[in-house]
C-alpha cells in the first residue's frame, strides 16, 4: 500500500512518517533524495539521521532514477521526498531543463512495486502567491501534477498540520 | 491552552472573537497577562532563536494564534527558510500541548485536536 504525506516546511511530517514505518514490522529502508549543498543541508541531514536512530531503518542515498534502483528486500520504505526529487529530475547539473513527470512517477511506482508499504513524503509548494521566474513557476505547476498523480495512485493520504494527521484521501492507518 | 492555526488572513482572529474573548483580551506581547496571544510567527520573525522562551510564554495562554507560513517553494534565503521551519516545530511542540487544536480555512474552524 501507499500512503502519501503532504505539508508545508516544519510541520512534522518526517516523524509522523518515521512513527508509521516504526510501527511495521519487518525491513526499513529510508531513502533519501536531498542533494546534500552545504553546511545547512548537513545540518538537516543530521537532525533526520537522529531522528531516525534507533528506529531501524537502512538509509538509501538516491538523489534519481528510482526506476532502476533495486531494494535488498521486500518491506517498508519512506522516501523524502518528492520536491527534492523533482528538483533533481527537472534541474541539470548543467543547468538543463527537462521534464521530470514521467520520470519521477514511474520511479515512484517501480519503488511501490518492490514495498509492502511505501509512505511518500512530498511538499505544497503552490501556495503561496508569489509569482517566481520561469523554471520556477514550471517547477510548481510540475510539483503539483506529481502530487495529484502520486494522491490518485495512493491508498491514503494526509496533511500533516502541527504534528496533526488530517485525511484527505483513504483512512488513517492502524 | 488552545491553538489556533491558518494562513495569513484566514480568520483566526474573528474565530477567538466567536469564542467570547473581546478585542481588549489580544496581545502580540507574550507577557503581558492578556488571554489570547495573536501573531505568533511574527515574535519568531523578530527572533528566531527565540522559540523555547516563546514556547513556554504562549503555553500559559489560553488563545494561541498563529499563521501557517510552511507552504509554497523554499526560499532561495536562509533566513527565510529558518523561520518557516521555526514556526512549524514551534506550532508542532506547541499542538502537542494544546487541549485544542483549531485550523481556519476560509472562515470556517476545523478542530483537528482535541474539544473547543
Amino acid at each position: 500500500m501507499m500512503i502519501l504525506l503532504i505539508g508545508g516546511s516544519g510541520c512534522g511530517k518526517s516523524y509522523y512518517a518515521e512513527q508509521l514505518c516504526e510501527k511495521i514490522p519487518g525491513p526499513r529502508y529510508y531513502l533519501a533524495a536531498m542533494r546534500p549543498y552545504g553546511e545547512e543541508s548537513e545540518k538537516r541531514i543530521l537532525r533526520h539521521r537522529q531522528m531516525r536512530e534507533g528506529k531501524g531503518f537502512e538509509t538509501v542515498e538516491r538523489y534519481t532514477d528510482y526506476s532502476s534502483l533495486k531494494l535488498p528486500s521486500r518491506g517498508t520504505a519512506l522516501l523524502e521526498c518528492v520536491a527534492n526529487l523533482t528538483a533533481n529530475e527537472m534541474f541539470g547539473p548543467d543547468g538543463s531543463i527537462s521534464d521530470p513527470v514521467s520520470r519521477v512517477l514511474s520511479g515512484i511506482d517501480a519503488l511501490a512495486a518492490q514495498c509492502d508499504t511505501l509512505v511518500v513524503i512530498t511538499n505544497d509548494v503552490g501556495s503561496d502567491g508569489t509569482v517566481y521566474p520561469d523554471s520556477t513557476q514550471a517547477y510548481i505547476g510540475v510539483l503539483g501534477r506529481i502530487n495529484a498523480e502520486l494522491a490518485r495512485r495512493a491508498d491514503t493520504v494526509m496533511e500533516l498540520v502541527a504534528g496533526i494527521p488530517i485525511v484527505l484521501k483513504g483512512k488513517l492507518p492502524s | 491552552m488552545i491553538l489556533v492555526l491558518g494562513g495569513v488572513g484566514a480568520g483566526k482572529k474573528e474565530y477567538a472573537l466567536s469564542l467570547g474573548y473581546r478585542v481588549d483580551d489580544f496581545t502580540s506581547d507574550p507577557y503581558d497577562g492578556k488571554p489570547v496571544l495573536y501573531g505568533l510567527e511574527t515574535l519568531v520573525r523578530k527572533d528566531p532563536l527565540s522559540a523555547d522562551v516563546l514556547f513556554s510564554a504562549a503555553c500559559g495562554k489560553e488563545v494561541v494564534l498563529c499563521a501557517e507560513v510552511g507552504s509554497g517553494v523554499i526560499p532561495l534565503d536562509r533566513g527565510e527558510r529558518e523561520y518557516r521551519e521555526a514556526v512549524g516545530r514551534l506550532s508542532v511542540r506547541l499542538a502537542k500541548e494544546a487541549t485544542a487544536v483549531v485550523r481556519v480555512v476560509a472562515g470556517i474552524p476545523a478542530v483537528i485536536k482535541g474539544e473547543v
